[in-house]
């Protein structure tokens, strides 16, 4: 009882209903502190003792100052002063995420509820006080998570197509080792072949070299790194990635790609866009491929304050059936592949702040999917 | 005698053409199944190397008409695709070499006609 009751009245023994009120304070899960208008402490409860690693005894009667970290405790006195004056409310009754301060100097976020009460003492300020550090470390947590499953759909589509990109890999090889075996030949029958053994060793290098960008390109794809931000034009992304994804295709597709005119930036995960843009244009192949001349668009518009990719391919379209089911993770209707493509991409669309929508045409017309992204507001904003 | 390559890939092609005339052969390139239909057509004594995964008309097709012909060519198909995809492409078919690449040199000489 001690622990709450303010210095002067210590010893008085408390009324029935100031003990009740102080065994509620005491059960509190969540921190409560109550002040005067002069920010001093009043009550320090239970829960603030854990939170913030020190005792009422200490921190009753101190300003409350106590709790914060420099930067809110310079500013605290005055933002009481000018409530007291002025009456308009920055924090009370709307609560905030403040920082608090534990008695062993770490600073750690917490959710700050402000409530005001007119007593016989004068005005005081009743603060109710959450740890966010648990919600923060399930929110990292989760996120963490989630990036990992992006990465893994990377890697899957990788892997599906593992047979293709070694196929695309064989073709500077096997360039490489002819031009090789036409050096050796040449050189253990005594043929002089001075004259063209710069140019012809300037093409095989020029063969590793392809390969090289071959390899590359795919490191830069699956390679796990922390989800970013960088403010970038859309459509050089856009091309790379349907590179990517043309890597070994057997070419019997037409792309019609038309890229935007003028296009604002926008401000993005580059690789998780490129993976959105893979997984779209594999699907365009895959729905295009049964009829006579496949063919996709991808094109890249502005769109009041978005930027909307669209890839439309000029297959069967969606059948209604697989429509609800579409952007669900493991309901593909595929063979192979985990089923992950559609569910990762909208995520993917939905981090950044946009969408990922579908066509589903039908009747003669092809699917149609639209990313659309949010325009970067201003191109130094983010980094 | 002439040696036509159909190959797609620049330098698979430029590379190939290069060891076949430093082995003594001559050689036309094509690029595709279409280019070499527009030329003289190969005869009885010519080789042609074609490439399964051709943009337009497929290898394989191109490799049924050849084999067709009433003096056929030999006909040797050279190919960086899975066995399972050459099998499917190549149902019925019986060229007189099937090469998997990266190529050997020596295995394609030993299948065309010496030079």
């Amino acid at each position: 009882m001690k622990d709450f009751a303010p210095p002067a009245e210590a010893l008085r023994p408390p009324t029935v209903s100031e003990a009740r009120l102080l065994s509620v304070l005491d059960t509190a899960a969540d921190g409560i502190i109550v002040i005067d208008e002069h920010a001093r402490i009043l009550i320090f409860n239970k829960a603030c003792e854990t939170m913030f690693g020190l005792s009422a005894a200490e921190a009753v009667g101190q300003n409350v100052k106590l709790v914060m970290p420099t930067q809110y405790a310079r500013d605290h006195d005055a933002y009481v002063g000018s409530y007291i004056s002025t009456g308009v409310k920055k924090i009370i009754g709307i609560g905030r995420e403040v920082q608090g301060l534990h008695a062993d100097g770490t600073v750690f976020p917490l959710e700050l509820s402000v409530g005001e009460a007119a007593t016989p003492d004068g005005r005081q300020f009743i603060g109710i006080l959450r740890d966010l550090r648990p919600r923060k470390e399930s929110e990292q947590r989760l996120a963490d998570l989630q990036s990992e499953l992006v990465h893994l759909a990377r890697v899957s589509a990788i892997d599906e197509m593992g047979a293709a990109i070694a196929h695309e890999l064989n073709q500077p090889l096997t360039a490489l080792m002819l031009y090789l075996q036409a050096i050796r030949r040449a050189h253990s029958r005594g043929v002089d072949i001075v004259t063209v053994l710069g140019d012809i060793l300037d093409k095989a290098a020029g063969e590793a070299e392809r390969a090289g960008h071959i390899i590359q390109r795919m490191r830069q794809f699956v390679e796990k790194r922390d989800p970013e931000r960088h403010v970038r034009p859309l459509d050089p992304l856009i091309d790379e990635a349907i590179d990517l994804t043309l890597l070994g295709q057997r070419h019997r597709i037409r792309i019609d790609r038309q890229p935007g005119v003028d296009l604002p930036p926008v401000s993005v995960d580059p690789v998780q866009i490129q993976q959105i843009v893979v997984n779209l244009v594999r699907n365009a192949i895959e729905a295009a491929a049964g009829v006579a001349d496949p063919a996709i668009r991808i094109r890249t518009r502005a769109s009041e304050s978005s930027v909307v990719l669209e890839v439309q391919d000029n297959g069967p379209g969606i059948a209604p059936e697989a429509l609800p089911k579409l952007f669900e993770a493991f309901a593909s209707s595929k063979r192979r592949g985990m089923g992950l493509g559609l569910a990762i991409s909208r995520t993917i669309a939905q981090n950044h702040g946009g969408d990922l929508l579908v066509d589903p045409g039908g009747n003669g017309s092809g699917a149609c999917f639209s990313l659309v992204l949010p325009a970067a507001a201003m191109p130094d904003e983010v980094g | 005698m002439r040696v036509h390559v159909v190959e797609d890939d620049a330098g698979v092609s430029d590379s190939l053409a290069l060891i076949l005339r430093n082995i003594g052969h001559s050689v036309v390139s094509h690029r595709d199944a279409e280019s070499l239909f527009k030329g003289p057509l190969p005869e009885a004594g010519d080789a042609v190397i074609v490439d399964l995964s051709l943009p337009g008309i497929s290898g394989a097709h191109l490799v049924r008409w050849l084999l067709n012909l009433a003096a056929p060519p030999r006909v040797v198909v050279i190919t960086g695709q899975s066995q399972g995809f050459i099998d499917h492409q190549l149902r019925g078919l019986v060229p007189d070499g099937v090469m998997r690449k990266p190529l050997d040199v020596d295995a394609i000489a030993g299948v065309l006609p010496a030079p």
